[in-house]
């Protein structure tokens, strides 16, 4: 199951006007806590994030929204959170908050829906993140396949992307991205 | 009565010679602001002005005079800016005061408005709409994607005044022919608060280690160049360093005064500004524009 939270209803609550722009940092912080607020109740399940409807995303929203939604979900239990519907401006102020608090999420942009990483993310672990959504749920071995690495060094950083909360791990020892659109 | 000599240009640089017009602070004097010789402002002068009516209104000093333009064309274009209807809140104003009230279907991308709250600041990127949209399209010549930053960095500007000021401010945006420098269309942002400035936002983290060293240059400094915040959030101090971004990306000019000091980053290929100046005369609060060039070889 996906928490899918629309962001444009959030700010509606939040600053009670027909704004659709997510600027200023209270109303990044009340919007965050809002979404906490709906977090709570998908525990161990994912959360969508909805930019779809949202005009402008500054530096200061980003940082009050996803960059401490990102550090804060522990608390909440969600297993991932996944961003959808981003313009070209929302990945450019949000890629910048995640590389300075060195996070990472995974999105999906307005337009293309193939998943990428936003953030602070290495070379092996990108690779290795797209070479399994090109191999589907498995385990390192395709990957390492795919990338002509050895399988723990595949192995090594998809596990790493599950602790960054990018990939799901299952008991079978595969991987894979889930549902996340 | 002081008179304080408005320049004939009156921009982020001209400035100063105003600023050193306006003499001791708080005047001990009524102030008559002569700008009957004024041929032009630019948004950095529409804010700066109302600043200065803003600042003596909080230092509790007698209601200043502003003499306006002597040119219609002049006083006129001053009332579709939208300066003259917040003017008259801080000024006595003389001279023709133009009945034109502000023109929301000027060729002014943003109308000087004041920024108080967060509210304003959303207020203003709400109006960031189609039309302005397609004139800075049409006149800077720079792609799509050149909208979400000037957005996003407009929205920065304004919030630096509600979380750091102490007070209120102003925003304008106008486009211009920047016929002397560049010799093309510029759109230029500006913003002004009456506030604290950036020493004292910053005193608490530096004053002590910084000693006679930490001056307005030196505050500026931080938060423009070493992206400093006051606040103990890592997340803080984003929002300067994403304008500095954003005008780096598209050719363009940030520069903030505050105090007696200015700190410019700009291209060399069109902007002679020293990187820091020092020892102006004060003025208070803090400015802060933005210059951005249209893209060259645009038609």
């Amino acid at each position: 199951m996906i928490a899918h939270i629309r962001l444009d209803a959030m700010i509606l609550q939040t600053v009670a006007r027909p704004y659709r722009d997510l600027v200023t940092r209270p109303t990044g912080r009340a919007v965050r806590r809002q979404v906490m607020n709906v977090l709570q109740e998908a525990a161990n399940h994912d959360a969508l994030l909805d930019f779809s409807d949202i005009g402008v995303v500054d530096f200061s929203c980003a940082d009050e929204i996803v960059a401490k939604l990102l550090t804060g979900a522990d608390g909440v239990g969600v297993t991932r959170i996944v961003l959808r519907g981003l313009s070209d401006s929302h990945v450019e102020a949000i890629e910048q908050v995640l590389q300075h608090h060195g996070l990472v999420v995974v999105a999906i942009c307005a337009g293309n829906p193939a998943p990428r990483l936003l953030g602070q993310v290495n070379d092996d672990d990108r690779a290795a993140f797209h070479a399994l959504i090109a191999a589907g749920r498995s385990g390192p071995e395709p990957v390492a396949t795919a990338l002509a690495w050895s399988v723990e060094r595949a192995r090594q950083a998809l596990n790493t992307l599950v602790g960054r909360r990018c990939l799901l791990a299952h008991p079978d020892a595969t991987f894979e991205l889930g549902v996340v659109a | 009565m002081r008179i304080v000599d408005v320049p004939g240009s009156l921009d982020d640089r001209t400035i100063d010679q105003f600023a050193a017009s306006v003499g001791a602070w708080p005047p001990d004097d009524r102030l008559l602001v002569d700008a009957r010789a004024t041929q032009f402002a630019s948004p950095a002068g529409f804010t700066a002005l109302l600043t200065l009516g803003q600042a003596v209104a909080e230092a509790a000093g007698p209601r200043p005079l502003l003499h306006l333009p002597t040119s219609d064309n002049v006083s006129s274009y001053w009332a579709k800016a939208g300066l003259l209807e917040h003017a008259a809140d801080y000024f006595e104003l003389h001279g023709k005061v133009p009945r034109r009230r502000r023109a929301e279907d000027s060729d002014v991308l943003l109308p000087v408005r004041p920024v108080r709250e967060q509210l304003d600041v959303h207020a203003i990127i709400d109006g960031i709409n189609d039309k302005i949209t397609q004139m800075l399209t049409e006149q800077l010549h720079h792609e799509a994607s050149f909208i979400g930053g000037f957005s996003q960095s407009l929205s920065e500007v304004c919030q630096n005044v509600v979380e750091h000021a102490g007070t209120g401010g102003w925003v304008a945006a106008h486009t211009y022919l920047f016929r002397q420098r560049l010799g093309r269309n510029v759109a230029v942002i500006s913003v002004s608060d009456a506030g604290i400035g950036f020493r004292r936002s910053f005193e608490g983290l530096h004053a002590r280690q910084l000693g006679d060293r930490w001056t307005d240059g030196a505050a500026i400094e931080a938060a423009l160049i070493h992206g400093q915040s006051r606040f103990r959030d890592p997340g803080r101090g984003q929002g300067l360093m994403a304008v500095k971004r954003f005008v780096s990306k598209w050719n363009s000019k940030v520069s903030v005064r505050s105090g007696t000091a200015r700190v410019a980053i700009g291209p060399r290929n069109w902007d002679d500004e020293d990187p820091r100046t020092d020892d102006l005369a004060w003025f208070p609060g803090s400015q802060l524009t933005i210059v951005i060039p249209a893209k060259a070889g645009g038609s």
